[in-house]
C-alpha cells in the first residue's frame, strides 16, 4: 500500500477538522435522561458501566482501607472480629464480581470494540443494554446483602461455613448469578461482533491486540460462568431446601465445592488479567509507535492462556485434601501457564527496542504494570511448586502475589486505559502533571502495601486474620501505611477526572499520535462512531505507512518533538 | 539446619524445613535473575529509545528464532522446578513407618490433641517428642480449618467428614537443655530472666515480641528488636500474666468468629486466634506426660482441688468464649457463678441439682442434657480429665466464695 491509499482511506473516514456540532459527538447528539437509560449505542453503554465499575472500585477501596486500619495494630484498632470478617469479605466480593471483571470488557471494551473494529455498533445492541441492567439487578442483590445481611464467609463461600452461614449469603450468591448472566451475554455479544463486524480490511492479523484479549475473555466468560451459576445454585437450594450437597453434616462433601468454585474462578483470574494485558499492548504500541513484537505470538499467548485457565483449577487446593496423584497433574500444568505470561512479557520489552518511548501517562502505567506483572508471575511460580506452596498456601504470600496480578496488572492496566481513552471517550484533556503526581503515589503505596506482605507471608503470617502475634507488628503497620498513600493516590487521580471532565481543555482527534483505528474518528466519536463507513487499508500498528499528518495533526505542542 | 530462619523464612524446625527452604531461595534467585533481566532491559531500552529530536521509531522485524527461544527453553528450567517440588512434596506426605501417631480434632475455635492411651493434653496445647516422627490424623466437627504451624513448614486442611493426615519431626526443643541457670543467662545478652528447671532453660515473656528477642537469644542469636520477628509466640495471652515461650499452631482455613459477642481481643475466640502452643520437648517429658497425663500448673502442685487451674483451664480450654463469671450475662451459654448447686430445668421437662456429677456429664456430653433456653447452642464434647473437671468445680466454687 502506498502512502497516497493510506490518504485516501484517511480522508474517507473522517476530516477531524469538519465540525458536525453536537449531531457528531455521541455525548450530545441526543439529550434527557431516557436517551441514556434506554440507548442502543455500545458507547453510551460503556460509559454506564464505567460510572457503575468506578463506584464499585470506590466502595471497595474504602473497604480495603478498613481492613488496613483494622490490621495497622496487632489486637482491636476499629471493629471487633465479626465486623472485620464482613468487610474482608465486602471487599473481596466487590473487587472481584462488581469491579474488576466488568472493569475492563464491559466498560472499555463496550466502548471500543466496535470501534477498534470499523464498525457501528455490537452484533446485539439490545442484548448489550440488557446486559448492563442484569449487572444493575445483580448490583443490588448485592447491596441488599450487605445492607440487610451479614455476610462473612469471605469471596470463595467456603462450604460448610457458608452452608451454615446467615441466609443473607443467600442474596449474596443470587446477586453473584446473576451477574454471571450479565457477562456471559457480554462474552456472546463480543464474540459475535468480532467474528461478524469488523469493517472491511481488518483481517484476523490487522486485528488490534486490545481485541484479541477481549475476544480470548469473551470464549472463557461464555464457558466458565455457567458453572459458578450452577454452582451457587447447589449451594442455595443446600440452604433453603436442607438437600445435601456440600455440608457434610447432611452427607456433602465440602472439598466439591472448592472443585466447583475454581473450575470457574480460576478461568476467572484471566477473565481479570487478559484484558489487562489486552490494554497494555495498545499502550505499548503508541507510546512506542511500533507494532508490538511477535503480534501472533501475543495474540495466540492470549488464547493459550484462556484455554490453559480451565485445567489448573486445582492449584488453589494443594492442602485441601485431593489426592496426591491429582495434585502432581495440576501442578505440573500450572507450570504451563508460566509459558504464555513469559512470551507476552519478553515481547512487549522487545517492543520498547528501536521504537521512540513517550513516558505520558498511559505508557506509565504500562511500564507499571511491566513491572509489578512481572513480580506477579514469578511469585506464582513459588507457589505452583508443590513443596513450596505447601508452606505459602493461605498466608499472606498469596495475598501479595494476587494483588500484584489483580492490582500490578488490572487495575493499573485498567487504569493506564482510562487515561489513554480519556480523551477519545469525554473530549477533553486531563492535566497531565497531576496525572503524574498520581501515578507516582500509586505505584510506590502499592509496592510499600504489597512488597511487606510477601515477607510477612513467607514468615507464616496467614490469610483472613483478624488479629496477629506481636512479631508481624512492623510489617503490617508498613503495609497499611502503603494503603493509605494508594488511597491518597486515587483520589487525586479522581478528581483530576472530575475537572477534566468540566473543564478539561478540548482533545484533538489522536492526541497521542497513535495508528491505532479508534484515533481515526472524532474525540467525541460520532454516534454511529465514524462519519462514512471506513475501509481499513493498513494495519493498527502499521506507524510506517501512516502520513506525518494522520499522526501529528492535532498533537499537544508538550509531546511533539521539537524536529517536528 | 538454621534455627533463628531468616529475613524471609521462619526457623527450621522440621527435618523437611531445610529442603523447603533450599528449593525457596533457589526459585527466589532465579526470580531475582529473571527479573533484573526483564526490568533491566526495559529500563535500558526507555533510556536508550526515550523519544527526543532524531529519535524516530524503526518498523518492528520479526525473529521466530527469539520467538521459539523464549517460548521453550523456559520450559527446561520449569520441568525442573516441578520435579524438584513435587519429590518435596511427596518427601513431605508420606510418614516413616515408626511415626507416632496424634489425633487432632478440631472445632470452631479449639485444637484438640488426643495422645496414645487416650491420653488427651488440655485444649489448644500441643505436646511432641524431638526427633521422632508425628503423624497428625485429623478430623474436624463443624467447619474447615487447617493445621499450619511455620516453623516446622507443614499444612493440611482439616476437613469434616473426613481424616486428613500430615507428619513431621522436630528437631529443636522449644526451650534449650542446660545443666544450671548460669548455662541460660550465659546466652542471654543483658542480664539474666531465665532459669534453669530440669535442664530446660524457661524464659518468662509479656508479649510476643519478647519471645522473639528472648527465643532468639536463647539460641545464641542477637537481633536487633527491630528484625525480631521469630516464630516464637507468648503461650498466655491474658493481660497481666506472663507466658512462656512456645511455637504456634495456626489456623489457616477460615472459619469465622462469633456473632454479637465482643471476645475478639481473646485467644481461641476466632479464626484469627485459634491457635494451639506447640512444645516440643524431650522423649522423657512426653512418656513421663503420656503416663501422668496433662500436669497441674506449677502453684497447684500437690493441691487436688486447685481453682487456679480450673481458671486457666476455663480461659485455655475454650470455656470463656461462652460462658461469663460474672453472674450477669446467661447468654449465649449459662454463668459460671451461682450455676454450683442451682437447680437446672431441662427442655425434656426434668430437671437435676448442678453437683460435679452434673457438671461433669455436661462437659464430657453436653447435648445429653439441655438447659432450657439452650436448645439453639452447640457446645462440643470437651474431653477433660477427672482432675481437670475437679479443678474447674473448685474454680466455680471460688467464684462462688467472692
Amino acid at each position: 500500500m502506498t502512502v497516497a491509499e493510506a490518504e485516501v482511506s484517511h480522508d474517507g473516514i473522517h476530516d477531524p477538522h469538519a465540525d458536525l456540532g453536537d449531531a457528531g459527538n455521541y455525548l450530545k447528539a441526543t439529550k434527557g435522561w431516557k436517551t441514556w437509560a434506554f440507548t442502543l449505542d455500545h458507547k453510551r453503554i460503556g460509559m454506564m458501566y464505567l460510572a457503575s465499575v468506578i463506584v464499585a472500585f470506590l466502595v471497595g477501596g474504602i473497604m480495603a482501607l478498613l481492613v488496613r486500619t483494622e490490621l495497622a495494630h496487632a489486637g482491636e484498632t476499629i471493629m471487633e472480629a465479626d465486623m472485620y470478617n464482613q468487610v474482608f469479605t465486602l471487599h473481596g466480593a466487590i473487587m472481584v464480581f462488581l469491579f474488576i471483571i466488568p472493569s475492563i470488557p464491559a466498560a472499555l471494551g463496550n466502548f471500543f470494540l466496535p470501534i477498534m473494529l470499523g464498525t457501528k455498533d455490537v452484533a446485539f445492541p439490545r442484548l448489550n443494554l440488557g446486559s448492563f441492567y442484569i449487572y444493575v439487578f445483580g448490583t443490588a442483590f448485592t447491596v441488599i446483602a450487605i445492607v440487610a445481611g451479614h455476610v462473612d464467609t469471605g469471596w470463595t463461600f467456603y462450604t460448610p461455613y457458608s452452608a451454615r452461614a446467615d441466609n443473607s449469603v443467600i442474596w449474596m450468591t443470587m446477586g453473584v448469578f446473576i451477574l454471571g448472566f450479565s457477562s456471559i451475554l457480554t462474552g456472546v455479544n463480543f464474540i459475535a461482533t468480532v467474528h461478524k463486524m469488523r469493517a472491511p480490511g481488518i483481517h484476523w492479523r490487522r486485528l488490534p491486540l486490545f481485541i484479541w484479549g477481549i475476544y480470548a475473555t469473551a470464549v472463557i466468560q461464555v464457558l466458565a460462568t455457567p458453572v459458578l451459576a450452577i454452582t451457587l445454585l447447589l449451594l442455595t437450594m443446600e440452604k433453603t431446601l436442607s438437600m445435601g450437597i456440600f455440608d457434610p453434616a447432611l452427607g456433602g462433601d465440602p472439598v466439591l465445592f472448592q472443585h466447583f468454585f475454581w473450575f470457574y474462578s480460576h478461568p476467572a483470574v484471566y477473565i481479570m488479567i487478559l484484558p489487562g494485558m489486552a490494554v497494555v499492548n495498545e499502550l505499548i504500541a503508541t507510546f512506542s509507535q511500533r507494532k508490538i513484537f511477535g503480534y501472533m505470538f501475543v495474540a495466540m499467548s492470549s488464547v493459550a492462556l484462556a484455554l490453559l485457565g480451565f485445567l489448573v483449577w486445582g492449584h488453589h487446593m494443594f492442602t485441601s485434601g485431593m489426592s496426591e496423584y491429582s495434585t502432581m497433574v495440576f501442578s505440573a500444568l500450572t507450570f504451563l501457564v508460566a509459558i504464555p505470561s513469559g512470551v507476552k512479557v519478553f515481547n512487549w520489552v522487545a517492543t520498547l527496542y528501536e521504537g521512540s518511548i513517550s513516558f505520558a501517562s498511559p505508557m506509565k502505567y504500562a511500564l507499571g504494570f511491566l513491572v509489578l506483572f512481572t513480580i506477579g508471575g514469578l511469585t506464582g511460580v513459588f507457589l505452583g511448586i508443590l513443596s513450596i506452596d505447601i508452606h505459602l498456601h493461605d498466608t499472606y504470600f498469596v495475598v501479595a502475589h494476587f494483588h500484584y496480578v489483580m492490582v500490578g496488572g488490572t487495575v493499573f492496566g485498567f487504569v493506564g486505559g482510562l487515561h489513554y481513552w480519556w480523551p477519545k471517550m469525554t473530549g477533553k484533556m486531563y492535566s497531565e502533571r497531576v496525572a503524574n503526581i498520581a501515578f507516582w503515589l500509586v505505584f510506590v503505596g502499592f509496592n510499600v502495601t504489597f512488597f511487606s506482605q510477601f515477607i510477612l507471608g513467607s514468615r507464616g503470617m496467614p490469610r483472613r486474620y483478624y488479629d496477629y502475634l506481636d512479631q508481624f507488628q512492623p510489617l503490617h503497620m508498613a503495609s497499611s501505611g502503603g494503603a493509605y498513600i494508594i488511597g491518597i493516590g486515587f483520589t487525586i487521580m479522581g478528581v483530576m477526572f472530575v475537572r477534566s471532565w468540566f473543564n478539561g481543555e478540548k482533545a484533538p482527534p489522536n492526541p497521542w499520535a497513535s495508528a491505532g483505528y479508534e484515533w481515526m474518528t472524532t474525540s467525541p466519536p460520532h454516534p454511529h462512531n465514524f462519519a462514512i463507513d471506513p475501509v481499513m487499508k493498513r494495519g493498527p500498528y502499521d506507524y510506517h505507512l501512516c502520513t506525518e499528518e494522520e499522526l501529528w495533526d492535532g498533537f499537544p505542542e508538550d509531546f511533539v518533538p521539537s524536529d517536528r | 539446619m538454621n534455627p533463628e530462619g531468616t529475613l524471609q523464612l521462619p526457623p527450621q524446625m522440621s527435618t523437611i524445613a531445610p529442603d523447603v527452604d533450599w528449593m525457596y531461595y533457589f526459585v527466589y534467585w532465579v526470580s531475582v535473575a529473571f527479573f533484573v533481566a526483564i526490568v533491566g532491559a526495559m529500563l535500558y531500552f526507555m533510556w536508550r529509545y526515550r523519544r527526543r529530536p532524531g529519535q524516530k521509531a524503526k518498523p518492528t522485524g520479526h525473529s521466530t528464532a527469539l520467538e521459539i527461544a523464549w517460548t521453550f527453553l523456559p520450559v527446561i528450567l520449569l520441568v525442573y522446578l516441578f520435579h524438584e517440588g513435587f519429590s518435596g512434596y511427596v518427601k513431605g506426605i508420606i510418614p516413616p513407618d515408626d511415626a507416632i501417631d496424634i489425633r487432632v480434632r478440631a472445632m470452631q475455635w479449639n485444637w484438640e490433641f488426643e495422645h496414645r492411651n487416650g491420653v488427651i493434653d488440655e485444649m489448644n496445647m500441643m505436646r511432641v517428642p524431638v526427633n521422632t516422627p508425628v503423624r497428625l490424623i485429623m478430623s474436624s466437627s463443624d467447619v474447615l480449618h487447617s493445621f499450619f504451624v511455620p516453623s516446622l513448614r507443614v499444612k493440611r486442611d482439616v476437613v469434616p467428614g473426613m481424616y486428613s493426615t500430615l507428619w513431621f519431626e522436630a528437631t529443636t526443643l522449644t526451650k534449650p537443655m542446660c545443666q544450671s541457670d548460669a548455662d541460660c543467662n550465659e546466652t542471654r545478652v543483658g542480664g539474666g530472666f531465665e532459669s534453669c528447671i530440669e535442664n530446660r532453660c524457661v524464659s518468662n515473656c509479656d508479649s510476643d515480641l519478647d519471645c522473639a528477642r528472648t527465643s532468639g537469644v536463647a539460641l545464641g542469636v542477637d537481633w536487633g528488636a527491630a528484625y525480631a520477628m521469630n516464630s516464637y509466640s507468648c503461650s498466655s495471652h491474658q493481660e497481666g500474666e506472663r507466658g512462656e515461650c512456645v511455637l504456634p499452631v495456626f489456623c489457616t482455613e477460615y472459619c469465622g468468629a462469633p456473632v454479637g459477642i465482643d471476645r475478639s481481643a481473646e485467644r481461641n475466640s476466632n479464626h484469627a486466634t485459634m491457635m494451639a502452643d506447640l512444645h516440643v520437648v524431650t522423649m522423657e517429658e512426653y512418656e513421663k506426660f503420656i503416663e501422668e497425663g496433662p500436669p497441674p500448673p506449677p502453684e497447684c502442685a500437690g493441691e487436688a482441688d486447685c481453682a487456679a487451674w480450673g481458671e486457666a483451664l476455663y480461659n485455655s480450654s475454650g470455656c470463656i468464649a461462652c460462658h461469663a463469671v460474672d453472674g450477669v450475662r446467661q447468654q449465649p451459654a449459662p454463668n459460671w457463678k451461682g450455676l454450683l448447686g442451682s437447680n437446672r430445668a431441662f427442655v425434656e421437662g426434668e430437671d437435676r441439682e448442678a453437683d460435679l456429677n452434673y457438671i461433669t456429664q455436661s462437659i464430657r456430653e453436653p447435648q445429653s442434657q439441655i438447659v432450657e433456653g439452650y436448645n439453639n447452642v452447640n457446645m462440643p464434647p470437651y474431653r477433660l480429665s477427672d482432675r481437670q473437671i475437679q479443678a474447674i468445680v473448685a474454680y466455680m466454687r471460688s467464684l462462688d466464695e467472692e
